[in-house]
C-alpha cells in the first residue's frame, strides 16, 4: 500500500476505540481523576447508591438532603462496580467507558455532516481534546462527558428517523437519549438546542435540496414526535428530579465562578477555561469559521459551534447573561467549550483530510504533534493551574476521628478540605451541615450568601465567610461540634467564636476544633424528603433505559451507511449553490 | 427474657390458686451467698426463680432441696421463688446486700472560698462488692483536716444507707482532706480552700521613662490568706487624654501594670467589687 | 453568502466583545485563587487619576504586585517591598490573612497635575468584612497620573529582655475507670451580672456582662433563647465573638447576643443560658487600654477610640476589642466590638476604634473595654 492509498481510507472505528484506550486507559489507572474537583462528590453519592439503592435521601451533607437532585445514571454504575473493584476504580472504570463511548459519538454524529474519512479523523482527534483532558482530570466532570458521549451517539439515529423514518431509529435515538439525559440533566436542556437544533435543520435542509428521500413536512413532523416522546421519557425517568426542582427552585446566591470571568481581563482565566481546552484548535478556528461559512450544508454545525463557543467564553461577551437570564449565575461555562470542541471536530476532520491529502507524512506528524501537544498541556495544566490546592490534607485521621467514641452523633464541618470534603463524608457514618453540591442545598445559612462549599469559605471572600460564620452561629442548632481545619486562616474566627483546639493530625496540618456546649445532632425536618414511591422509580428508570439502550444497541443493528456520503471540497458553495 | 416473665407472671397466679402444697425459703439471704429452698411432694417441676435482674428456670425434683447459687443473688432485693408440677406454689424470700466493701464519698463544692458558712457538704454511701447499697444501720465518721490541724469531726448514722453533713469551710487557705469512714472502710476527698475577696487593696505606683508602673502590695482577704494567682485586678487612670484601664492578673501575691502616657493622672485599683486606694501622679518633668 | 456570514460572525464576536467589556461585572469572581491580569491591550490606560487609582487598586486585589507598584510615583520614596507590606500587613496581624475584595473611590480635590483621593477599601477577613478609608494623592507624570504613596511607619520594637511570670492552668482529665464521686472537680462559676434587651433597626439584641466568681479560669459561652407571649421559644442565638470566652478569675465580659429578624415587640420574655467550662487557660498576654475617649472621627461616626498596649513580651497577632457602654444608672445599654489590623508587637501600642450607635451617643456615661486576642499557635 503506497502513502496515497494509505492517507485515503477511513480510520477504522475500532482502532480508533483502542486509541483512546490506550490514551486513556493508563491514565485512568493511574487514578488521575481523583485530584479533581469532582471526582470525590460523584464517588460520595455512588456511596450513597451502594448503601441505599432506593432511598436517594442522604443524611450525610446539609443536615440531609435528596440525590434526586442530581440525575443518577454514572454514579448508580459506579455503585454498581463497586461492589467488584472498589469505589474509586469503579469511577475511573466508568469514567473510561464515557472516554471510550465518546469517539464513537463524535465518530456517528460526524457522520451526519462529512464522509467517513473525515469523521474518523474527527473521532481521533476527539481523544486529544485538551477540554476532554480538563473535564476529567482537572474538573471531574464525569457526568457531563458520559452524558455527551451518549447523546452523540443519538443524534444519527434522530437524523435517520427524520430523513428515514425508520422505526429502530426512533427506539434506539429514543433509548440512548433517554440514558444520556438519565446521566446528566444540563446537557440534555443545552444539548437539544445546540446539537439537536443543527442536525435538525441539516435534516430539513437535506429534504429540502433533495439529497434524502423524505419530505421537508415529513422531517419536522418526525422531529415533533422524536421530540415529544423523547420529552415525555425524560419526564418520566427523571420525575423525581423535576419534582425536586419544582417543589424546591433554587432561589440562593449567585455563587461566583472563574468560568463567569471576562477572560480578556484575567489571564490565568484565559488559560484556564480557553487556552487549555482549545489547545492547538485554536488554530484550527478560522478555518472552522470559513469551511463552516463556504459550506451551505455545515452552516447549521457552525452556527451551533460559534453559540456554544460565544457561551464558553463566559462572561467575555454578554450573550450568555443576556440569553440565560438567572440561569446564567448557576451554571459554569466550561461544559460549553467542551461541547464546542466536539461540534467543531467534523470541520476539523475536513481540516485534517485536507492536509493529509496536501502534505501526506508532513500533515500526519504535524497532526500528530497538534493532538499530542494538546493533550499534554492539559495534563501539564495539572500541576501547574493556580486553582489546584496547595496541599492535600490526609483524610484518614479525620476519618478515624469521626467514627470513633460516639463522635458521629454530631454534626460536622471542614474548612480547607476543598474536594476532599466529599471523601470524608464517603467514609465516615457523621453527617455534615456543608456538602459539595451547591443545588441541594436548603439550609437559609448556605444559600442566602454568594458562596460554595463552607469549606472552601474564603475563596468566596465576605460572602463566603459570613455564610461560615452564620452555620458557626447556629452550631448548637444543628449539633455542629467538630469543625477540622486543613488551613489557619479559619483559626482566628472559631478562637474568637469560642472553638477550641482539641486534637491535631497528620504532624499538625490538620487540627480538630470542638465546642463544648453543643447538644447531639437531631434530624433536621425537610419537606425535600422524597416519598418511597420516588425512591422505587429513581432506583429502576434511569438504570433501566441505561441497559435498554445497550440491548438494543445489540438487537437492533443498524444500518452500515448514512443517507449523505460527502467529502466537502473547499470551495464547495457553488456546488451546492441554490 | 420476655417470655420467661410472662410465664413467670402467669404462673404466679396459678401459684396463688394453689394451695396447700409446701415450698421453703430462707427469711433473708446476704447477696452472693448459696442459699437452700426445700420443698414438698414428688415428681418433677419446673423450678422458677424470679428477682432484680434476675430470672431463671429449672427442672427440679420435688421432695428435694433446691440450691441457689450466690452468683444467681448478687442483687440485693425481693426474690420470688415459684415451683410448678400440676400445679404451681411460690414463696418470697428477700437478698440483703452483704458487707459493705467500698465507700462512695461525694464532696461539694471542689473550691470553696474561706469562711463561708455552711459551704462544704459531703455524703457518703456504703456498697457491697455487688454494688448494692448498704441498707442496714451503721455510723460513719467524717473528718476534715488540714495541712497540721483538725477541722471538723462528726459521727453520724447513717438512714436507709445515706450519711451525709454539712459544714462551713475554714479560715486558711489551702487543700482540706475529707475522710469519711465506715467500720474499716474509708474514702477520702479534697477540697481546695481558696483566698476570698481581697481586703484592704492597696498599690503603689511610680513614673517610669514609659509612663507610669503601678504594683498592688501583696493582695489577701480579710483572713489573711493570699489571694489566688490569676485574680483579675483593674488599674485605671485618668489622664488629660482619656482613660486608660489595665486588667492584670495576680501573679505571686502582686499586680503589676504599666499605664503609658506622660501626663498627670489618677490612678484607682479594684478587684471585683473592692475598690482600693487611690493614687495621684504628676506629670514627667 | 459565506463571506457575508464570515463577516457578520466575526463581527458580532468583537462586538460582543467589546460590550462585556464595558459592562459592569458580575457577582465576581473566587478571591485569592487566579491572580492574573489584563491580556495586553485590554488594560486602561492611567490618564485620569480616578483610573490611576482604580488600576493600582485591581492589581493591589489581584497581587499583581510589580503592575501595581508601576502605578506608584517614584517621588514616594518607598521601595516595592514596603509597599507590599503596606497591604499585605506583618507579623501574623488580620492584614496577613485578608484579601482586598473591591474598592470605592471618589476625588477629593483635584487640579491640573495633582489630585486628591479618598479611597473606601472593602476588605474580605476570617473574622467577618471589614472596611477602611484612606486618603491617596495622586500626581501627573508626562501623561499618565501616579500615585504618591504614603510612608507607613511600622512600629519598631528595640531588642531587650523581658521577665515573664508564667501563669497557665493546665487541665488534667480523670480516666473512665476513676470511682464515682471521685471526679470532682466543679465546672468554673461564672454569673451573668446584667442583662438588657433592646430593639435594633428590625432585630433585637440582648446583652449586659457575665463575670467569673471563681478563682480558676473559665471558657464562657452565654446563650439566649427569646420567648413569646405563649411561653414558646422564638429563637436562641449565642454570643458568638461579642464576648472574651476566657476569663480569668474576677474578670467581667462584656457580651452580646443578636436576633436579626426578631422584633422586640414579639418577645416576652429571654431566657439567658451561661455555659461555663474547665479549659487551660494562661494569663499572659497583659494589654492595657490606654486612652479610651469618646470622639466623632474624620468620616463623623461616634466612635470609642484608644490604644492598645501589649505589656507583654509576646506578639498578639489578632486583637479584639469588645466594649460595654452604660448609661448614667450603671445599665449597658451597648456592646460593640472591633478588630485591630495590624498585629500587637511586644511592648508597643496600636491604635482601635469601636463605633457607637448615633442614637446612644447622648446616654452614654461610661464605657468599658475587654481585649481579646488570637496568638499564631497558642490558641
Amino acid at each position: 500500500m503506497n502513502t496515497a492509498e494509505r492517507y485515503s481510507r477511513p480510520i477504522p472505528l475500532l482502532a480508533i476505540v483502542l486509541v483512546a484506550l490506550a490514551v486513556h486507559g493508563p491514565l485512568l489507572l493511574m487514578q488521575l481523576p481523583a485530584g479533581s474537583f469532582d471526582t470525590n462528590f460523584h464517588i460520595f453519592f455512588a456511596s450513597h447508591y451502594a448503601h441505599h439503592w432506593f432511598n436517594p435521601w442522604n443524611e450525610k451533607w446539609f443536615a440531609g438532603f435528596s440525590q434526586t437532585t442530581y440525575p443518577p445514571l454514572t454514579h448508580q454504575w459506579i455503585a454498581i462496580f463497586s461492589n467488584v473493584v472498589g469505589l474509586k476504580m469503579a469511577y475511573m472504570l466508568v469514567q473510561l467507558i464515557a472516554m471510550l463511548l465518546l469517539p464513537v459519538g463524535v465518530y456517528r454524529f460526524a457522520k451526519i455532516w462529512v464522509g467517513e474519512r473525515a469523521a474518523s479523523y474527527a473521532a481521533v482527534g476527539s481523544v486529544f481534546l485538551g477540554a476532554l483532558a480538563f473535564l476529567a482530570y482537572q474538573a471531574g466532570q464525569l457526568a457531563t462527558i458520559a452524558s455527551v458521549a451518549l447523546y452523540l451517539n443519538a443524534l444519527p439515529y434522530f437524523y435517520e428517523w427524520m430523513t428515514e423514518a425508520q422505526g429502530r431509529s426512533l427506539v434506539k435515538g429514543v433509548a440512548v437519549g433517554l440514558a444520556a439525559a438519565a446521566a446528566h440533566h444540563v446537557t440534555l436542556i443545552f444539548g437539544v438546542v445546540l446539537f439537536a437544533g443543527p442536525v435538525l435543520w441539516l435534516a430539513w435542509l437535506d429534504a429540502r435540496e433533495e439529497r434524502v428521500a423524505a419530505s421537508e413536512r415529513g422531517v419536522i413532523a418526525r422531529a415533533a414526535i422524536f421530540g415529544v416522546i423523547v420529552a415525555l421519557g425524560v419526564g418520566a425517568v427523571l420525575l423525581p428530579y423535576w419534582i425536586s426542582i419544582v417543589q424546591h427552585p433554587i432561589h440562593q446566591m449567585p455563587i461566583p465562578h472563574d468560568s463567569r470571568a471576562n477572560f480578556l481581563l484575567n489571564s490565568i482565566t484565559a488559560i484556564n477555561y480557553f487556552v487549555i481546552p482549545y489547545g492547538v484548535l485554536i488554530l484550527a478556528l478560522p478555518f472552522i469559521l470559513m469551511r463552516g461559512c463556504a459550506n451551505r450544508r455545515l452552516r447549521p454545525l457552525l452556527l451551533g459551534f460559534w453559540v456554544t463557543f460565544i457561551f464558553g467564553l463566559g462572561g467575555t461577551t454578554p450573550l450568555p447573561r443576556w440569553l440565560l437570564g438567572r440561569a446564567y449565575e448557576i451554571l459554569t461555562f466550561e461544559r460549553f467549550t467542551f461541547w464546542a470542541t466536539l461540534m467543531a471536530m467534523p470541520i476539523v476532520g475536513l481540516l485534517a483530510m485536507e492536509l493529509l491529502d496536501r502534505f501526506r507524512d508532513k500533515a500526519a506528524v504535524g497532526l500528530a504533534l497538534a493532538a499530542v501537544s494538546t493533550l499534554g498541556l492539559a495534563l501539564a495544566w495539572l500541576t501547574v493551574n493556580p486553582y489546584r490546592p496547595a496541599r492535600t490534607p490526609d483524610v484518614k485521621p479525620v476519618i478515624a476521628f469521626l467514627n470513633r467514641d460516639g463522635h458521629d452523633s454530631y454534626r460536622y464541618i471542614t474548612l480547607g478540605f476543598g474536594s476532599e470534603l466529599a471523601k470524608v463524608s464517603t467514609y465516615t457514618d457523621a453527617g455534615s451541615v456543608d456538602g459539595d453540591y451547591n443545588s441541594a442545598r436548603l439550609l437559609p445559612e448556605m444559600t442566602s450568601y454568594g458562596s460554595a462549599q463552607l469549606t472552601n469559605s474564603k475563596f468566596y471572600g465576605s460572602a463566603g465567610m459570613a455564610s461560615l460564620r452564620a452555620m458557626l452561629e447556629h452550631a448548637n442548632r444543628y449539633g455542629l461540634k467538630y469543625v477540622f481545619v486543613h488551613d489557619s486562616y479559619y483559626e482566628p474566627l472559631l478562637t474568637f467564636a469560642g472553638w477550641r483546639k482539641i486534637e491535631t493530625f497528620d504532624n499538625g496540618e490538620t487540627t480538630a476544633w470542638s465546642k463544648d456546649d453543643v447538644p447531639p445532632a437531631h434530624k433536621i425536618e425537610s419537606d425535600a424528603v422524597p416519598p418511597r414511591w420516588e425512591g422505587l422509580l429513581w432506583g429502576t428508570l434511569p438504570i433501566g433505559v441505561s441497559i435498554l439502550a445497550i440491548f438494543l444497541e445489540f438487537l437492533l443493528p443498524g444500518k452500515r451507511r448514512l443517507p449523505v456520503l460527502m467529502e466537502v471540497p473547499a470551495c464547495a458553495e457553488e456546488h451546492y449553490a441554490v | 427474657m420476655r417470655r420467661l416473665l410472662l410465664l413467670c407472671a402467669g404462673a404466679v397466679l396459678l401459684a396463688g390458686a394453689s394451695a396447700g402444697q409446701e415450698l421453703r425459703v430462707p427469711p433473708s439471704v446476704s447477696a452472693g451467698e448459696d442459699a437452700t429452698i426445700s420443698t414438698a411432694g414428688s415428681g418433677q417441676a419446673t423450678f422458677y426463680v424470679v428477682g432484680p435482674g434476675v430470672a431463671s428456670k429449672s427442672s427440679v425434683n420435688l421432695g428435694e432441696e433446691i440450691q441457689l447459687h450466690g452468683q444467681d443473688l448478687r442483687n440485693a432485693g425481693h426474690y420470688m421463688a415459684i415451683v410448678c408440677s400440676s400445679t404451681c406454689q411460690s414463696a418470697s424470700f428477700y437478698v440483703i446486700a452483704a458487707k459493705p466493701t467500698n465507700l462512695s464519698f461525694l464532696v461539694h463544692p471542689s473550691r470553696v472560698p474561706v469562711g463561708q458558712e455552711n459551704a462544704v457538704s459531703g455524703v457518703a454511701l456504703p456498697f457491697d462488692t455487688f454494688h448494692n447499697l448498704v441498707l442496714s444501720p451503721a455510723e460513719v465518721n467524717f473528718t476534715m483536716n488540714a495541712a497540721n490541724a483538725a477541722l471538723f469531726s462528726r459521727s453520724v448514722h447513717m438512714q436507709q444507707g445515706i450519711g451525709w453533713f454539712r459544714t462551713s469551710s475554714g479560715k486558711t487557705a489551702g487543700t482540706v482532706r475529707v475522710v469519711a469512714s465506715v467500720a474499716d472502710l474509708s474514702a477520702r476527698r479534697a477540697v481546695q480552700q481558696v483566698a476570698s475577696d481581697p481586703c484592704n487593696l492597696r498599690m503603689q505606683g511610680q513614673r517610669t521613662a514609659k509612663g507610669i508602673t503601678v504594683q498592688t502590695e501583696p493582695v489577701r482577704d480579710c483572713s489573711g490568706n493570699p489571694v489566688s494567682d490569676g485574680t483579675i485586678v483593674s488599674f485605671g487612670a485618668v489622664t488629660a487624654n482619656g482613660r486608660s484601664t489595665v486588667d492584670a492578673p495576680i501573679k505571686h501575691g502582686v499586680a503589676r501594670a504599666q499605664i503609658e502616657g506622660s501626663g498627670a493622672a489618677v490612678v484607682s485599683v479594684a478587684s471585683g467589687v473592692v475598690i482600693g486606694n487611690e493614687l495621684h501622679i504628676g506629670a514627667q518633668q | 453568502m459565506n463571506r457575508a456570514l464570515l463577516i457578520i460572525l466575526i463581527a458580532a464576536t468583537a462586538l460582543l466583545m467589546a460590550v462585556a467589556f464595558f459592562m459592569p461585572a458580575g457577582p465576581g469572581a473566587t478571591v485569592g485563587v487566579a491572580s492574573g491580569s489584563a491580556l495586553p491591550g485590554f488594560s486602561p490606560k492611567a490618564n485620569t487619576p480616578e483610573q490611576a487609582m482604580a488600576n493600582v487598586l485591581l492589581d493591589v486585589k489581584r497581587r499583581n504586585w510589580d503592575r501595581a507598584f508601576v502605578g506608584v510615583s517614584k517621588t514616594s520614596g518607598v521601595d516595592e517591598r514596603a509597599f507590599i507590606e503596606d497591604w499585605t500587613g506583618s507579623s501574623g496581624s488580620l492584614r496577613t490573612f485578608s484579601n482586598l475584595e473591591g474598592f470605592e473611590s471618589r476625588p477629593l480635590h483635584a487640579t491640573n497635575d495633582e489630585a486628591q483621593m479618598r479611597v473606601r477599601l472593602h476588605w474580605s477577613t476570617p473574622v467577618g468584612p471589614e472596611e477602611e478609608a484612606r486618603d491617596f494623592r495622586l500626581m501627573r507624570e508626562g501623561d499618565t497620573w501616579k500615585v504618591v504613596w504614603p510612608h507607613t511607619e511600622t512600629a519598631s520594637v528595640p531588642a531587650q529582655v523581658i521577665p515573664v511570670d508564667y501563669l497557665r492552668w493546665d487541665l488534667v482529665s480523670g480516666g473512665a475507670e476513676d470511682e464515682w464521686g471521685a471526679r470532682n472537680v466543679d465546672a468554673p462559676h461564672v454569673r451573668i451580672l446584667s442583662m438588657n434587651a433592646v430593639q435594633a433597626g428590625d432585630g433585637s439584641v440582648v446583652m449586659g456582662e457575665v463575670v467569673n466568681e471563681d478563682t480558676i479560669p473559665a471558657f464562657v459561652n452565654v446563650n439566649a433563647t427569646v420567648v413569646d407571649g405563649s411561653g414558646n421559644a422564638i429563637d436562641e442565638e449565642s454570643s458568638f465573638d461579642k464576648i472574651a470566652h476566657i476569663l480569668l478569675p474576677k474578670q467581667v465580659s462584656p457580651y452580646r447576643v443578636d436576633f436579626p429578624q426578631i422584633s422586640l415587640q414579639r418577645v416576652k420574655n429571654v431566657r439567658m443560658d451561661v455555659k461555663a467550662t474547665l479549659v487551660p487557660a494562661s494569663a499572659d498576654p497583659v494589654i492595657g487600654v490606654m486612652d479610651q475617649r469618646l470622639e466623632p472621627d474624620a468620616q463623623g461616626k461616634n466612635v470609642l477610640r484608644g490604644n492598645l498596649f501589649n505589656e507583654s513580651g509576646q506578639t498578639v497577632n489578632i486583637p479584639h476589642v469588645v466594649a460595654s457602654f452604660y448609661d448614667n444608672n450603671g445599665k449597658v445599654v451597648w456592646v460593640a466590638d472591633g478588630y485591630v489590623e495590624r498585629a500587637l508587637l511586644p511592648q508597643s501600642s496600636e491604635p482601635f476604634a469601636v463605633e457607637v450607635p448615633r442614637a446612644l451617643v447622648g446616654k452614654v456615661q461610661n464605657f468599658h473595654v475587654v481585649v481579646n486576642q488570637y496568638s499564631l499557635g497558642r490558641s
